[in-house]
């Protein structure tokens, strides 16, 4: 009978509960799509902030730092140290391998152009280098990715071109140097012998700093040049992290100092320093550091715009939620007669409770599922126009959203049930208190 | 051996005397009409007497349960067993059809038995309609309905307020031939209304007037 | 009515808080994105590399100075310790704790003239600490070769070229090589991307004179581009949430006037005209609104006030446009939402709703 009485109250009764269910759809897929977006915006903003470039800077541990700042002149302290280029694809093979977006090597050396005598600095890096990796996946990595600021206007080199180089625009200007321009190239060894190569320029490009004063080669050509086959500089690092906190402060400076509990934590947790120091075991005498500049920031914005998220899902949540339990009390309390029918006719409270209750949750669970439904569909809108991906639906969501509607069809229909419940069966059936 | 009996009973709203020292005992099997123009207490002897108000002084006796000691539970305990209630707005719910809302009444008091409520439906000559809303059907034929739901489980008193208040002769006269029909088989009715016409069906008249009980006397019976 | 009118106050409520913090996040994340450091450096516009302060001072006087986050000058000078060369910088430290606010200092920020920061690098090559001391060789551009003894305040880490450098203030670093008032490069901070940031470029490069400006393309490029996808986040979630709250709100209206068919039933009974009958409700919510509107606006403010406190800790304004706009809205919503219902009451016969369920 409960079930005849539920049944017939919601097929039969469909205008209103309708509306019912409608507003419950739109507040749900609100609430599916704000969370599925909260949800999903720190991983978004941290594949945006990448354009940042490397948050992890890998040199040869025991070289120490050059002036290099602003294009200082070089300090004392060259050292000769370098990193083994063969290993670089180690470094995809880390516990956070998966968190590791981009990386490329890079090789300096200064060369005279065409005979001249000053040292004209050339930068050798990867461009868009494809690696088979020990797991059996491939990526392809380089500077394409990691200077994305930077104003290429006749297109990058490719990785294998060893009579290509790119001209900084700074240089270009000073020195009369146009696209297709052949150059030729010399090193001058200390051992006294010299390499020289031929080269066209392919492009100009504009980096907005001191790399426009200088030349950017293909690594293998700067190698080739230099006599340095198979060595590299340093290695920059792009990482997908997590925000520093005060244990991740502690373990950079110090991993050793942390308890063993502490250290697992910090050693499975995506944070920028944990990625270095599994960067640092991975390859052989490496030095791998946070670039803070990066690293800092980035923890920053992306902290600050996940509160945001999380601040208004909770305020807009809140506003519908009150706006849904809203409507549900006015549809409870429009069934005062029919309550005080039931009590005359010997109904307990609870079972008069149990029947409305359960009408209600019907409605705002097929309401809900509509919404739930929706709300994916917003999300991906949202996704798409944003971040140009598709926000992934979490399952978490899910949950979330039932007790949602749960909470709001209980919070909005328990008071007017216990209102009209306290209502005597002679005040409504009387005339009194009834339309 | 009443089946019913109230004792110097009183009800007092405020400063309002709804009912003054009443006093009437009924017998199992009698059909007994209260009459009474608008407020003389008429509604609020029936909400006493239906267990849905208690009077602030006096005993009310109904089959032996004294329900001036009963709290607010036992009262809807002793409603749902003991009375059959029929209004004059006949509050049927809307959404459900004949036969469920006579089934709802079952529900309540024990176990519900679908072929049971469409006996009690073929007795107020319903059957036909039992799968229809309650806004498919006429004013008597809700009525009927109403009796059908106040039947179902064999209550020791049927109490009707204003029965046929909202209904044409034609149908005031098939609902009274139904509580004629109760009578002969031996229920106990009790009939609130004010059209002497009404009253005039049944054995003895309750007559109340601002509150107080200003005669009780037996009626001549138009009809057997 | 009280639920009407909740509705309608709950509407307000997000189209103001929601509209405020849309207009303020540009300016807000603006402000966070400085995290990364500057965004425009001023260097010498002459052949050598020095650059006068007194002209950056006046450079930087020609920036809205409401926008100005920090700018910092730095002077680089090559020192020697136990015959190594090491790049000096000279700094302002209360500057740089506004431009750079990533550098990480274990131990102090120096105080005095004669004390300074030293790179991580060079303090775990030299095994030197805060606390210590050391003696540097300066050879200044004219006399003789001088030793001095500095006290290590603390030791700064970037991840960045810092790690190699020492730092000392600016006043230090003048009173040991003479020429005071001079820099090789000033690094500016502005709250400002894209064009915005392009135009105060033009304008120093216009009107300054000895300096020039340029912009640091790392920093500004990738803040336009993620800035913009952020602002696009927020207002595509602004403009589902105002959507859904309105439709929510509208709903809920017309539940309320449909419970009240019986009422224009009635009215249309004895003898009241359609338009009255419309008349009477747009009357009403017309009060609604009003009175919906005016709670709004309280609730709206703080909605907004607990969202960019608790995320920027800075306050908001609520631009005079957005409460109009809100006052149009709750208008628009409440009208239609009872409009709609009630003409389609007014269409029925008042029988059919008089006696329908």
């Amino acid at each position: 009978m409960f079930l005849r009485m539920v049944i017939g109250a919601v097929t039969r009764q469909k205008r209103k509960l309708l509306m019912m269910a409608g507003a419950m759809a739109l507040g749900i897929s609100l609430a599916t799509a704000m969370l599925n977006v909260m949800l999903d915006v720190g991983d978004k903003i941290n594949q945006e902030l990448k354009t940042y470039g490397a948050n992890i800077m890998v040199t040869p541990r025991g070289a120490s730092f050059l002036g290099d700042l602003y294009g200082i002149e070089e300090g004392a302290g060259v050292s000769n140290r370098y990193l083994a280029e063969d290993e670089l694809p180690k470094i995809k093979t880390i516990f956070w391998a998966f968190n590791i977006v981009d990386f490329t090597p890079w090789l300096d050396a200064r060369v005279s152009v065409n005979g001249s005598e000053a040292g004209v600095p050339i930068l050798g890096a990867w461009f868009r280098k494809h690696l088979d990796l020990p797991t059996g996946e491939s990526v392809d990595t380089g500077i394409i990715n990691l200077r994305s600021w930077w104003d290429v206007r006749q297109g990058w080199l490719k990785d294998d071109d060893m009579s290509g180089i790119m001209v900084g625009g700074a240089y270009a200007a000073t020195h009369g140097i146009h696209q297709g321009d052949a150059l030729t190239l010399s090193v001058r060894h200390t051992s006294g012998g010299e390499r020289t190569a031929r080269v066209v320029v392919r492009s100009i490009f504009y980096s907005g700093d001191r790399e426009d004063d200088g030349l950017l080669a293909p690594l293998a050509l700067v190698q080739r040049l230099t006599g340095l086959e198979g060595k590299v500089r340093r290695v920059e690092v792009s990482a997908l992290t997590t925000p520093e906190n005060e244990l991740a402060r502690r373990a950079a400076q110090n991993p050793r100092t942390l308890s063993r509990q502490a250290w697992e934590v910090w050693y499975c947790t995506a944070y920028v320093s944990a990625i270095a120091f599994q960067i640092e075991e991975a390859l052989t005498d490496a030095r791998a550091k946070p670039v803070l500049q990066v690293a800092e920031a980035e923890g920053a914005i992306l902290q600050k715009t996940q509160l945001l998220m999380l601040l208004l899902t909770c305020m807009s949540l809140a506003c519908s939620a009150l706006a849904i339990s809203n409507l549900v009390t006015a549809n409870v309390m429009e069934r005062g007669t029919e309550i005080g029918l039931l009590k005359a006719l010997g109904a307990t409270d609870s079972q008069i409770s149990l029947v409305i209750l359960a009408e209600m949750l019907i409605a705002t669970f097929l309401g809900g599922a509509f919404g739930y439904a929706a709300g994916l569909g917003l999300a991906s809108v949202i996704g798409h126009s944003v971040f140009g991906s598709a926000v992934s639906a979490k399952g978490l969501v899910v949950p979330i959203v039932a007790l949602l509607i749960l909470l709001v069809t209980l919070g909005g229909s328990i008071p007017a049930i216990r209102m009209l419940l306290r209502l005597r069966p002679t005040d409504v059936l009387h005339g009194r208190g009834a339309s | 051996m009443n089946i019913l009996k109230l004792n110097d009973v009183s009800m007092v709203y405020g400063s309002v005397r709804a009912l003054q020292n009443v006093s009437f005992a009924v017998r199992p099997g009698e059909w007994v009409a209260i009459m009474g123009a608008s407020g003389s207490g008429k509604t609020t002897m029936m909400n006493i007497v239906g267990c849905m108000n208690k009077a602030t002084h006096g005993s009310v006796v109904l089959d032996g349960e004294n329900l001036s000691r009963l709290n607010a539970g036992d009262l809807t305990a002793i409603r749902r067993d003991k009375i059959g209630l029929i209004f004059q707005q006949f509050y049927l719910i809307s959404y459900l059809t004949a036969v469920e809302n006579v089934m709802i009444a079952q529900y309540y008091h024990s176990v519900v038995d679908e072929k049971e409520a469409m006996q009690a439906l073929e007795r107020v000559g319903l059957a036909p309609r039992a799968k229809h809303l309650p806004h498919q059907l006429s004013g008597g034929e809700q009525q009927r309905l109403c009796i059908a739901r106040a039947l179902i489980n064999y209550p020791r008193l049927i109490l009707a307020d204003e029965p046929t208040g909202n209904l044409d002769k034609a149908n005031q006269n098939t609902v009274m031939d139904i509580f004629h029909q109760l009578h002969r088989e031996g229920s106990t009715i009790i009939v609130v209304t004010h059209s002497p016409e009404v009253a005039a069906h049944a054995q003895r008249v309750l007559s109340l007037e601002f509150g107080r009980l200003v005669k009780d006397a037996p009626t001549q019976r138009l009809c057997a | 009515m009280l639920v009407a009118l909740l509705a309608v106050v709950i509407g307000a409520t997000v189209f103001l808080g929601m509209g405020a913090v849309y207009y303020d996040i540009p300016r807000q994340m603006g402000r966070e994105f400085r995290s990364y450091g500057a965004n425009l450096v001023l260097v010498s516009s002459g052949g050598n590399s020095v650059l006068s302060l007194d002209d950056a001072k006046r450079a930087i006087a020609l920036l809205p100075a409401d926008k100005l986050v920090g700018a910092s000058p730095f002077r680089f000078e090559t020192m020697y310790y136990n015959r190594q060369g090491v790049t000096v910088v000279g700094a302002d430290f209360t500057a740089v704790k506004k431009t750079s606010p990533y550098w990480q200092i274990q131990g102090e920020w120096p105080q005095k003239d004669d004390e300074i920061l030293i790179g991580t690098d060079i303090a775990e090559h030299t095994r030197l600490y805060a606390g210590s001391f050391v003696t540097l060789d300066i050879v200044p551009p004219k006399g003789r070769k001088i030793s001095k003894e500095l006290r290590i305040s603390g030791v700064v880490r970037t991840g960045g070229a810092e790690d190699g450098f020492v730092i000392m203030p600016m006043s230090g670093l003048e009173g040991i090589m003479g020429v005071p008032g001079t820099a090789n490069v000033v690094e500016i901070s502005i709250a400002a991307s894209g064009e915005e940031l392009s135009r105060f470029i033009e304008v120093l490069q216009a009107e300054s004179q000895g300096i020039t400006p340029r912009l640091v393309k790392r920093i500004a490029a990738s803040e336009t581009t993620v800035l913009s996808r952020l602002q696009v986040l927020v207002y595509l979630v602004t403009g589902i949430v105002l959507f859904l709250t309105m439709i929510c709100v509208g709903t809920t209206m017309m539940t309320v006037v449909m419970e009240r068919r019986g009422e224009i039933g009635l009215k249309k009974a004895i003898g009241a005209g359609n338009k009255v009958i419309i008349a009477e409700f747009m009357g009403e919510s017309t009060i609604l609104a009003f009175a919906g509107w005016l709670l709004g606006i309280i609730s709206g403010y703080f909605f907004a006030q607990i969202v960019s406190m608790s995320v920027f800790s800075r306050g908001v304004e609520m631009p005079f446009v957005l409460v109009l706009l809100a006052l149009v809205a709750s208008f628009v919503v409440t009208l239609l939402a009872s409009l709609i219902p009630v003409s389609m009451s007014t269409d029925v016969e008042p029988a059919l709703v008089l006696r329908g369920e």
